[in-house]
């Protein structure tokens, strides 16, 4: 049997190995993500999807939320930034903080709400891929790649810190690939992002460590 | 189609043939930000670049591929989710005092914002000089969400690009 990681597509084939997949520790992680042995799936066939319907309202310009605008805010600023564009990158991010600034609160967050939150994103992932399919937008099609990894990897570490706790984290770092958002618990940050491969120096590490 | 060079700082590598080769000063910068004023877009530096810092690239760009209305509506929905997301790590992580914890929800802060800045770039903001920026733009201008709307800077943005 082969078993695939669900955030960086590595492969676990049971016939390579010395040991089968099933009789790994539960504190086994991907060798190439940091990923835990549940986000690993037994090669899959072809998923069913069904149908999906779209109310399109939502593409409506007019009924964007100050949330929604803050990361169209923050994504044109990186764009800025790309073409060499200080002062419109900087213009950008302004709108950006106004933005983030009047996104309202959501009371009596904990990190299990917040779990809730990824579970439910992983789980929307395949319609929206779907609906991307079905326009044949690849750019959109993309986004879900990455987007299903990304979330896959933020909710395994939110559920492995309710499990651990502290020790999680007590002496290591965290990193951020400021590509595509992929986070990575280690020393060093991988040397090619797993997701979207990007190299070591697009990742930044989280400050605060005690 | 018009041209200008810029440089990519991270591949320079300071073998300054950019600054014998260009006829008009415009690689000689104090910042080596290549000066789009004097730059005439001959591409002589992006010859020149042993080390492939130097790209041209068109002053007008293309227009942006079309999005349909029900993959618009999709990824603004999910982009809310994911706004959601970074909403609630940033409350836990101002709220918690367990340093493991915080660096954990800053962590999913700044993730849940980049997914959601990949989401609105495919869902029509690609290109801050596309025509969905430019919407975008004049929209909150003339419909400003609250009263302290910094208005005057969409404005110099919208002169800008």
């Amino acid at each position: 049997m082969r078993y695939v990681c669900q955030i960086c597509g590595y492969v676990y084939d049971d016939e390579k190995e010395q040991v089968p997949f099933e009789q790994l520790p539960d504190s086994w992680k991907c060798p190439l993500c940091g990923a835990s042995k549940s986000d690993f799936k037994p090669e899959h066939k072809e998923r069913e999807t069904a149908e999906v319907t779209v109310n399109t309202e939502a593409a409506d310009m007019k009924k964007l939320s100050a949330g929604q605008l803050a990361a169209v805010c923050t994504n044109l600023a990186r764009g800025c930034e790309k073409q060499y564009k200080p002062a419109e990158a900087e213009l950008f991010n302004e709108l950006a903080a106004y933005f983030t600034r009047i996104t309202p609160a959501i009371n009596d967050a904990d990190a299990e709400t917040l779990s809730r939150q990824l579970q439910e994103d992983i789980d929307s992932y395949p319609d929206v891929r779907a609906v991307a399919d079905r326009n044949q937008d690849r750019g959109a099609a993309r986004v879900c790649v990455w987007g299903e990894k990304v979330t896959r990897m933020l909710s395994s570490l939110v559920e492995r810190y309710l499990k651990e706790g502290e020790q999680m984290l007590a002496d290591t770092d965290i990193w951020v690939c400021t590509v595509c958002g992929f986070v990575y618990i280690g020393s060093n940050p991988p040397e090619a992002c797993p997701v979207c491969k990007v190299p070591a120096y697009k990742f930044e590490k989280v400050e605060g460590r005690a | 189609m018009e041209r200008k060079a810029v440089r990519n700082l991270r591949l320079c590598t300071k073998d300054c043939l950019c600054l014998y080769v260009c006829p008009h000063g415009a690689t000689d910068t104090e910042d080596s930000i290549i000066d789009v004023d004097k730059c005439t877009g001959c591409g002589e530096c992006a010859a020149a670049c042993p080390s492939g810092a130097i790209s041209m690239v068109p002053v007008q760009y293309p227009p942006q591929q079309p999005k349909t209305e029900e993959v618009k509506a999709c990824l603004n929905e999910l982009a809310q989710s994911k706004s959601d997301g970074e909403v609630m790590a940033r409350e836990i992580a101002k709220a918690t005092d367990k340093p493991g914890l915080k660096r954990l929800m800053k962590a999913v802060e700044r993730s849940e914002r980049l997914i959601a800045e990949d989401i609105m770039r495919e869902a029509g903001f690609m290109l801050p000089q596309g025509d969905g920026s430019h919407e975008l733009l004049e929209e909150l201008i003339s419909n400003p969400p609250t009263s302290d709307f910094p208005s005057g800077k969409a404005g110099e943005l919208l002169e800008k690009l």
